[in-house]
């Protein structure tokens, strides 16, 4: 049982690391995360930096940022072996949860890249300072936790349809409104400095979400990926 | 059987109508926000976003059947559901938006949970439809969407039932109107006796309409079959 649980991860991990080697040949989708996220966010900095908008708003606009940009690249991770006919292959050599584990953590880890770019330049642009770092880096994990969780096998699924990005972003964002929700309101109390217990009903929610979500998908992720 | 079905809906239908703006209003005067007489859209309205939230649970039941069986028979039922899903729903949001201007002052108020939420479900009815008409395959487009709608299922249960309980200042919705935190029916007997025949009324006739879809589908794919 230990041997086939390390040889589980270690092929998760092979599919992310192969993902990652073929990212950095082709440099699709983290080009479009981050061209899209710095387009947002100079769009949102022109419009409202001169306001002085209020920590609440500005908490909203970062996850605006964050979710707008995701959807701009995630959905890559499965198109692109969709197109290239790379899926079979991959359907053939490992287990549907391992793909699954494997392109989750890719998507993680992409979001990750994106939000330490993201993060300085919202900073320094927009000019608020989250009082409590570990609330606030607690948030982003979580948040992109639920999201890369939920919307991998959402990925999945539009990688059979057509019209494919559009599809993303509408099936993506009922899922993950209740994480954003929770997820801003974890973010403004970071950066207004309110206590943990104010951020408590949203960190449950937070937890509740990603567990829920990232079970539930890798339990559905078979009858999309073997059909 | 089915005319049978047609006069008692027939029936019931106008006897509720009739009832709810004949007796007396289901708020009392001294209570209520705006004009008493409002309040009769209650009636209305409550057996409306129950059977649009029935709908959405009958095509998640249905979704993890087909996944289950892979019968292209629970796929046409949960297809059906979501249509007619999405009919009560747009119904409950309209008298519901009419209710709240009259009592709330808005039409639209984004910090009332039970509004925005019936807005997210036809978000995802129209997701739902979306994605099914962006597949061309039956068996993928039939396999993606019961996927689908199960994850919205959930999502949904978060956003339905979750939310409000965290963040109890979003509802301005009474959540002693029809039942108390003790269980008790809080409604009087005239009251009581309208609303639930509404309810059952509503829920027969959503099931009507649910029999003759499912049997037009049918009937759709058996004439396809005979044309090849």
């Amino acid at each position: 049982m230990p041997t086939r649980s390390i040889s589980w991860v270690s092929k998760s991990l092979a599919v992310t690391r192969k993902d990652i080697v073929s990212e950095f040949r082709t440099r699709y989708a983290i080009n479009a995360i981050v061209m899209f996220a710095l387009v947002t966010l100079t769009v949102i900095s022109f419009s409202v930096g001169l306001l002085s908008p209020s920590k609440e708003i500005l908490s909203a606009l970062f996850w605006v940022i964050l979710f707008f940009a995701s959807m701009s690249g995630l959905a890559q991770a499965f198109i692109k072996e969709e197109e290239t006919g790379t899926a079979m292959i991959l359907r053939l050599s490992c287990e549907g949860s391992i793909v699954f584990f494997g392109k989750m953590l890719f998507n993680f880890l992409l979001l990750l890249t994106l939000s330490i770019l993201v993060v300085p330049l919202f900073i320094v642009f927009l000019k608020v300072v989250p009082t409590d770092w570990t609330l606030f880096t607690g948030a982003v994990l979580m948040g992109l936790i639920g999201l890369s969780g939920a919307t991998t096998i959402i990925a999945a699924i539009v990688s059979k349809a057509s019209v494919q990005g559009a599809l993303f972003t509408v099936l993506s964002f009922p899922v993950l409104l209740p994480l954003l929700v929770a997820v801003i309101e974890i973010t403004t109390v970071s950066f207004t400095g309110g206590t943990y217990a104010d951020a408590s009903a949203p960190l449950q929610l937070l937890v509740a979400y990603d567990v829920i979500m990232i079970t539930l998908s890798s339990m559905l992720f078979d009858f999309v990926w073997r059909l | 059987m089915n005319m049978w079905w047609k006069i008692i809906i027939f029936l019931g239908m106008s006897a509720v109508i009739v009832s709810a703006f004949l007796t007396a209003s289901p708020m009392r005067a001294a209570n209520s926000l705006g004009p008493a007489d409002v309040y009769r859209i209650f009636y209305f309205h409550v057996p409306q976003a129950w059977v649009a939230s029935l709908a959405f649970v009958l095509s998640m039941i249905y979704s993890i059947r087909f996944l289950k069986t892979r019968n292209m028979e629970y796929d046409t039922k949960a297809l059906t559901a979501n249509k007619l899903g999405v009919m009560f729903a747009i119904v409950a949001m309209v008298t519901g938006s009419i209710f709240a201007k009259m009592t709330w002052g808005e039409f639209w108020n984004w910090s009332e949970i039970r509004e925005v939420s019936v807005f997210i479900l036809l978000l995802i009815y129209g997701g739902y439809f979306a994605l099914r008409s962006a597949i061309a395959d039956p068996d993928t487009r039939a396999n993606l969407s019961a996927v689908i709608s199960i994850i919205f299922a959930v999502a949904a249960l978060f956003l339905i039932f979750v939310l409000p309980r965290i963040y109890s200042v979003f509802s301005q919705h009474p959540s002693d109107s029809i039942i108390d935190k003790s269980g008790q029916i809080t409604m009087g007997p005239t009251v009581r006796m309208i609303f639930f025949s509404s309810l059952i009324m509503f829920t027969a006739l959503f099931f009507w309409i649910y029999n003759l879809s499912i049997r037009v589908a049918r009937l759709t794919a058996n004439k396809l079959l005979e044309n090849k």
